[in-house]
């Protein structure tokens, strides 16, 4: 991810404390967010739903 | 009595019940022990002895008199520095919340008091339940009783190091991305992931809503059954509780496996993060062992560990970053650096990301629920490596990620870890089932199976 665009993602997030004292962490971070987001694969069928979040034996 | 140390928590609270052990000889005996042992693994981020000692005392008089509070009257147990004691710290092992004084005990505390369970205190975290070993932190990090020089898991640190140090026999952890189970492999003790729900999260400072476990921990399979036994319940006030089936999870222990089918996730460790060596080796003897008590061994297939990981921490860091961004913002270096580059990795996560996630979420939980309609149960890798030197930070973020037990808290499944066996450096190597939802009773069946054939419970590190 380029610096321009995680700094202007880091201000708008509110970061600029972090940005400041912190620039490597959150460049750190800004590389792990998009390495997962590119690692998973989107639902198969366009009509998935995320509903519920989570509920442990709920006949899936 | 001698070694009261390694003395089970269901053998200690039959002695005590029995009246053949004082709850007062045994509190004494591991405070003693954790006197001399504490500052070299650095279990405790704060000891409350001096009130353990009051309640051995008074638990002594109650049995006395015949009366008996429940199953662990008198069996001390340490609690992770993220679950609420009434009236000590809770800290999370985070200058953010260094003077935080819970109000209130946890659901599973209070469970656990209800059943005569003494605290003994706070145990050390990775910070926030994230990260891992760090050196920047108010408290130093827990080390591992098989080797000093080595890390003891996390985020459940000092949970997993306190059990197989033999400071006190059973511990609470939780468990986001493999919390409990990662301690558990790298000290060589058994914890649990019980199904998502099972063990209300009530009083326990989150990392992730939908992600977040309590499990128990001890040093074998019958205690862990124990202690779920008395953790385990609906809580109307936690959203995220689930109306279980009642548990007498000890029930079935002895069993054995002969008929189950176990399903055996290679791929996991042998294409997904190919595993150690030594891991590999352990891991087919013990479905070798298992095959040879009668159980029927197939192959699984499910994800990839790397998509599982993936959606594991989009929805894990997106949670924790509703709940840490405010400190975040304002209080960047009140973090160490390990918790605060994982944390701030969901301000660059969209909602889109967010809701994508939930979604291949429910297609995993479906995979994984048409693999336990094929068989009984899973088992697995649980680390992919030996746990590696604590003062080795490049190798520590080199092997902490290669596990195969995140898929377990994306899907909500009950998950157990436990040894597989020792590496030939002397350090726990693991393995992993997983069972049906609310089907703890098969898990702790197998592990049992397993347990008993390998002696696993018997072995324990030279402290």
């Amino acid at each position: 991810m380029e610096k321009a665009i995680i700094e202007l993602l880091a201000r708008r997030a509110g970061l600029e404390k972090a940005l400041a004292e912190f620039p490597d962490d959150v460049a750190a971070a800004a590389e792990q967010a998009s390495g997962s987001v590119a690692r998973m694969k989107a639902p198969a069928d366009p009509r998935a739903e995320p509903w519920p979040p989570m509920r442990a034996g709920s006949g899936l | 009595m001698s070694d009261l140390h390694w003395m089970t928590a269901a053998a200690a609270a039959q002695a005590i019940a029995a009246r053949k052990l004082s709850p007062v000889e045994l509190m004494t005996a591991l405070l003693e022990r954790i006197a001399r042992l504490d500052p070299k693994l650095n279990v405790f981020v704060r000891l409350d002895g001096e009130a353990a000692m009051d309640a051995a005392r008074a638990a002594e008089a109650e049995i006395a008199t015949g009366r008996s509070r429940g199953p662990l009257h008198g069996v001390p147990v340490g609690i992770k520095d993220i679950i609420d004691v009434a009236g000590l710290p809770t800290t999370c092992h985070s200058k953010i919340l260094i003077d935080n004084i819970a109000a209130a005990d946890a659901v599973c505390v209070s469970r656990l008091r209800g059943a005569g369970a003494i605290v003994l205190g706070k145990l050390s975290t990775h910070e926030f339940a994230i990260g891992g070993p760090s050196f920047d932190l108010p408290w130093p990090p827990a080390r591992n009783p098989w080797n000093s020089d080595h890390h003891p898991g996390g985020s459940s640190s000092g949970s997993g190091a306190g059990i197989a140090a033999g400071l006190f026999p059973l511990a609470l952890g939780s468990d986001t991305g493999g919390s409990v189970r990662n301690p558990a492999s790298a000290c060589g003790i058994v914890g649990l992931k019980p199904t998502y729900g099972l063990v209300s999260r009530r009083g326990v400072f989150p990392l992730s809503f939908t992600l977040d476990h309590v499990g128990p921990m001890t040093r074998n399979v019958a205690d862990n059954a124990l202690m779920l036994d008395v953790i385990a319940g609906h809580d109307a006030l936690d959203p995220g509780s689930a109306v279980a089936p009642a548990g007498h999870y000890a029930s079935g222990l002895e069993r054995g496996v002969r008929g189950l089918r176990i399903g055996f996730v290679r791929h996991f460790h042998e294409t997904d993060l190919p595993a150690h060596p030594e891991v590999t080796a352990a891991l087919e003897n013990v479905a070798r062992t298992l095959q040879g008590l009668g159980a029927e061994i197939r192959d699984i297939r499910l994800p990839t560990l790397g998509e599982f990981g993936a959606v594991n921490r989009v929805i894990l860091q997106s949670e924790a970053w509703a709940i840490h961004g405010p400190w975040l913002r304002e209080r960047p270096g009140d973090y160490g650096q390990l918790a605060r580059r994982r944390l701030l990795a969901g301000a660059f996560m969209s909602a889109g990301d967010y809701v994508q996630a939930a979604r291949r979420r429910l297609e995993m939980i479906a995979a994984v629920e048409g693999a336990l309609r094929e068989v009984d149960l899973l088992l697995c890798a649980s680390a992919m490596d030996p746990p590696s030197r604590i003062d080795d930070a490049a190798e520590t973020e080199r092997t902490y990620p290669r596990q195969a037990r995140t898929p377990f808290n994306v899907t909500g499944h009950p998950a157990l870890a436990m040894m597989a066996g020792l590496s030939a450096g002397g350090l726990p190597l693991s393995v992993q089932f997983v069972g049906r939802y609310f089907g703890e009773g098969m898990l702790f069946q197998a592990a049992r199976a397993w347990e008993r054939a390998a002696g696993t419970d018997e072995r324990h590190p030279p402290v």
